[in-house]
């Protein structure tokens, strides 16, 4: 395996190499190359402590699970990504790891999957090394495939004692027909029941998607982008270009209000979820931009609505909206606690009724303003650590390929006007197309 | 660099890092005051800790600490509602709240540095000029009464599980019921009650200011000066905390319908950040245990090599939010503190089976000791592990107030720590082990829906095997036999069950 590397590493190569100097909203400059064989390295220094830390963000998350009975797989081959390889079985590379007390996890999403390894500077060579050669030879046995997908199902099993969880995975199931925002990342709870019999399956999963023209590395800290860059030839060069793009049904149009009730085993107060279709993120479209600011002025805590239904008459323990950062359309969650079971249709009501206004109505100059501020500092006071940094900058990287996205975005924030919300509310908050769900207690 | 600066100043008065020298310390001999200035950092971090927690309940109101303390962090101040709060914090992203621990309350708050004339006037006023007023109470008695009956209840097993195992091995004492307090003490605390905590127990004498990241000297005095404001006179002495000693097994089932197996278990430990032994115990418990990290041996057992549930974990302090957090909390100190045993949520079959195996794995620790290549590759990973413990200021700071409880300030937890993992002795380390675990007297609390057959199960002590969906090596099925058979040995009358509605219901 080894000599096979070397070989590969010496065959010439032209990467293209770009550097950002600071000139927007992130303070610290990068540094972007990408390899022959389409890997993006985007590298940020920054104070570290003598700390780095180094993502690989995959580009496939829940939304590429677009083949029946597949629901879930996503995540859980991220927990097989854990698994080892022949020349690093899982237990020698957890002893490495644990050598050089470095803090690693994963996680997935619907639209991603990022495996992150925090370590000493020094430590920054073996790490690359060992992440390359698991996204590259993975190897894994049947058995130990089996064994995981009970782990996977622990993770379940975990996750639903939640009853917003419960609520979340019926409202997706039911405002999406077709497309694959339709699972939760977990995936159906029959599809992680049958997972253990899919391990050919899984193969061809690593075959088709973990790719180095699907995935981004993020290293930030205290790094030399050129160490990190000549790092990235040395390990990375050889893998193999072979990425195949997933078949996910685009979800048809609304055309109708959807609405479901749900009993929860447990005893919980009501929950209220009301979702509307709103377009894929993307900050070169203005409307969708002023969408993020909208749901904030409609419903967060300096709102009329939090202000009313939280603090004055109390009638719900919070509420929420979220237009989610999605790389294909989907929706904008609002879901709010109601105390009292008598009271849901008396929120659904202030809930319409703040959303006919901002149809209507433009927001207040000085309201705007604030939430501008807000949204500037609240991402400046996010960036403290390398870590940090990616963890806020990793979904924008996964869903537009880079950090030109987030710097667009935030440009784009600053030139919203009252306008442009009132345009997102009369092209987002459509009655036809929404879905409301309530979660009671069956007991 | 920036950890270097920041222990640094630790001990440094004001005068270090500015013209003026500082007001003299009030009240007590040493200034209330902690600073760790970065000055690269463009943001500024507070905290504000009174020696009061959830231990401070009276009789009958268990809760008042928790209200008291979200009555500074989530409402008025006479200056401004709530509401007016929010929307001055708003355009600043700031943000400030209070967490209450059984020792101690932390305000701590957040803001950048271009907007701290907007943010100071707010923070500071919520120590010393809130308001009381009677919606913010309602407001927060209700959402807390809601999360100890719905949330905690019937939302958070295996948060169940722990809180359980607290109040089995704290009997008595008071820490024993959740910060939060239980249903019927909330319902009884008035906010006059309120009133007289916050006059009672928010002193100067009581409080302690600490600064971090890029402020100025300024500000520092500025902050320090605040003390005055509070009221002078003695605080009152912590109240006693003689934990039962535990004989034998004991088992409690939280007895919750359609539940999965959530297990907690463990005992009370007397050893204390700033102790050799503790580092040398921390070494052990990171090797059979760390905190959500593959290198865990109960993780390897129980998750890694069987597939059971999503980890399994081990403690020597107290970690709340254990779920969502990978690295210690700070602001819990505690003068108390629990081995515990972490099993998360697995199929009520597969519970005993893991609780055998988990009880099993610390039987070997107790009786076997580490390796003597354990003890060098755990702490070879803690030396460099512990750098991830702390990576920003307000992380940093959390330390530093955490010192000042154990009285270790001259050399904080975390460097003491990492002297400790070049210092420390293999033979320190299993003699440690000896010393302070054990596994003949243990607590064990379990939420699950099967109470009556987990108890029955327990009760006979009969054999608990499992089976796999595929193939295991020999080696594993053997071991399986052994664990399956394992003696657990809870006596009957010593198997408690609780159905889940009467769970911190109170007094």
């Amino acid at each position: 395996m080894a000599a096979a590397a070397a070989l590969l590493y010496a065959v010439p190569s032209h990467p293209q190499t770009d550097e950002t100097p600071v000139n927007g909203i992130i303070p610290y400059r990068t540094v972007v190359t990408t390899l022959d064989n389409g890997l993006e390295i985007i590298v940020m220094p920054m104070p570290g402590d003598g700390l780095a830390t180094f993502w690989s963000i995959v580009r496939t998350g829940s939304r590429d699970e677009y083949e029946p009975g597949r629901s879930g797989f996503a995540h859980f081959f991220e927990h097989m990504m854990f698994r080892g390889t022949e020349r690093y079985p899982a237990d020698v590379y957890q002893r490495i790891l644990t050598e050089l007390g470095a803090d690693a996890n994963a996680y997935t999403t619907d639209d991603l999957t990022a495996y992150h390894v925090s370590m000493t500077r020094a430590d920054l060579e073996r790490v690359m090394e060992l992440e390359s050669d698991r996204f590259k030879n993975l190897a894994y046995s049947e058995a130990g495939f089996k064994t995981e997908a009970g782990a996977v199902y622990g993770e379940y099993r975990k996750g639903k004692t939640d009853p917003l969880f419960v609520l979340y995975e019926t409202m997706r199931s039911t405002a999406f027909e077709r497309h694959t925002y339709g699972h939760t990342t977990m995936g159906f709870e029959r599809d992680i029941i049958a997972m253990p019999t899919m391990y050919a399956y899984s193969r061809t999963f690593f075959a088709r998607y973990y790719r180095p023209e699907n995935t981004i590395l993020f290293v930030a800290g205290d790094v030399d982008p050129a160490a990190v860059n000549a790092l990235a030839e040395k390990y990375y060069g050889d893998w193999e270009r072979g990425y195949v793009s997933p078949d996910v049904l685009a979800e048809p149009p609304q055309r109708n209000e959807r609405r479901f009730d749900l009993g929860y085993d447990g005893k919980t107060l009501p929950l209220l979820w009301v979702a509307y279709k709103i377009d894929a993120f993307d900050p070169s479209n203005r409307v969708r931009v002023a969408a993020d600011l909208l749901a904030e002025l409609a419903f967060g805590s300096t709102s009329d609505a939090y202000q009313r239904l939280v603090l004055e008459e109390q009638v719900v323990e919070f509420l929420a909206a979220d237009p989610n950062l999605n790389r294909e359309p989907t929706l904008l969650d609002i879901y709010t606690r109601i105390k009292d079971p008598e009271q849901v249709d008396y929120v659904l009501a202030a809930i319409d009724a703040t959303v006919a206004e901002y149809r209507d109505a433009l927001v207040d100059a000085d309201r705007l303003a604030a939430l501008k501020s807000r949204l500037r500092y609240g991402f400046l006071m996010g960036l403290e650590t390398p870590d940090q940094v990616a963890q806020q900058l990793a979904r924008h990287i996964a869903i537009s390929g880079g950090l030109e996205g987030i710097e667009r975005l935030y440009a784009a924030y600053a030139g919203v006007t009252a306008e442009d919300v009132r345009e997102a509310a009369r092209a987002y908050f459509v009655p036809g197309e929404r879905t409301i769900g309530v979660l009671r207690s069956a007991q | 660099m920036k950890a270097h600066a920041a222990a640094l100043v630790l001990s440094a008065s004001l005068a270090a890092c500015g013209d003026d020298p500082p007001p003299a310390p009030t009240q007590t001999e040493e200034a209330s005051i902690v600073l760790l200035p970065v000055a690269e950092d463009p943001t500024v971090s507070f905290s504000v800790s009174f020696r009061v927690g959830s231990q401070n309940d009276p009789r009958g109101k268990a809760g008042l600490a928790y209200l008291t303390g979200q009555m500074l962090g989530d409402a008025a101040t006479e200056a401004n509602t709530y509401d007016a709060i929010l929307e001055k914090l708003y355009p600043l992203a700031a943000w400030y709240g209070v967490r209450v621990d059984k020792e101690m309350t932390t305000l701590t708050g957040r803001t950048h540095r271009d907007n701290l004339d907007a943010y100071v006037p707010l923070l500071t006023d919520a120590y010393l000029r809130p308001a009381f007023r009677d919606d913010d109470f309602e407001r927060i008695k209700n959402d807390t009464i809601n999360y100890l009956m719905n949330t905690l209840r019937y939302a958070s097993d295996e948060d169940l599980a722990k809180a359980a195992l607290y109040e089995r091995v704290f009997a008595g004492t008071g820490y024993a019921h959740p910060e939060e307090g239980t249903v019927a003490g909330l319902r009884a605390v008035t906010l006059d009650d309120v009133r007289a905590f916050y006059a009672e127990h928010y002193r100067r004498a009581n409080a302690l200011i600490a600064l971090g990241g890029g402020f100025g000297t300024d500000l520092a005095r500025r902050m320090q000066a605040t003390l005055d404001d509070l009221a002078a006179g003695a605080p009152a002495a912590p109240p006693p905390l003689e934990v039962p000693p535990l004989a034998g097994r004991r088992v409690l089932l939280i007895d919750k319908p359609g539940a999965d197996a959530s297990i907690s278990f463990g005992f009370p430990i007397d050893v204390h950040r700033g102790e050799r032994d503790f580092y040398a115990l921390w070494i052990a418990n990171s090797w059979l245990g760390e905190h959500r990290n593959q290198s865990s041996h109960l993780f390897q057992v129980i998750r890694e090599v069987r597939g059971l549930n999503y980890g399994d974990y081990s403690y020597i302090e107290s970690f709340p939010d254990g779920g969502e957090l990978s690295m210690p909390p700070v602001n819990v100190p505690r003068r108390r503190q629990i081995f515990e045993v972490w099993v998360r949520t697995l199929p009520n079959d597969q519970a005993l089976f893991a609780l055998r195996a988990a009880v099993r794995e610390l039987e070997r620790l107790v009786d076997g000791g580490l390796t003597r290549e354990q003890f060098e590759l755990t702490r070879t990973f803690l030396k460099k592990y512990s750098l991830h413990f702390a990576d920003t200021t307000s992380m940093r700071l959390g330390y530093a107030v955490d010192d000042r409880f154990y009285g270790i300030e001259d050399e904080g937890h975390l460097e003491r720590f990492r002297r400790m993992m070049d210092e420390l002795t293999f033979d320190e380390v299993n003699a440690a082990i000896k010393k302070h675990l054990q596994y003949a007297n243990l607590e064990i609390a379990i939420v699950t829906g099967d109470a009556a057959g987990l108890s029955a199960a327990l009760a006979t002590d009969a054999p608990s095997p499992i089976t796999y969906a595929s193939p295991q090596p020999q080696e594993i099925l053997g071991e399986d036999v052994e664990i399956a058979n394992f003696a657990l040995g809870v006596p009957a009358d010593q198997i408690e069950t609780r159905p889940i509605a009467a769970v911190f219901e109170g007094p």
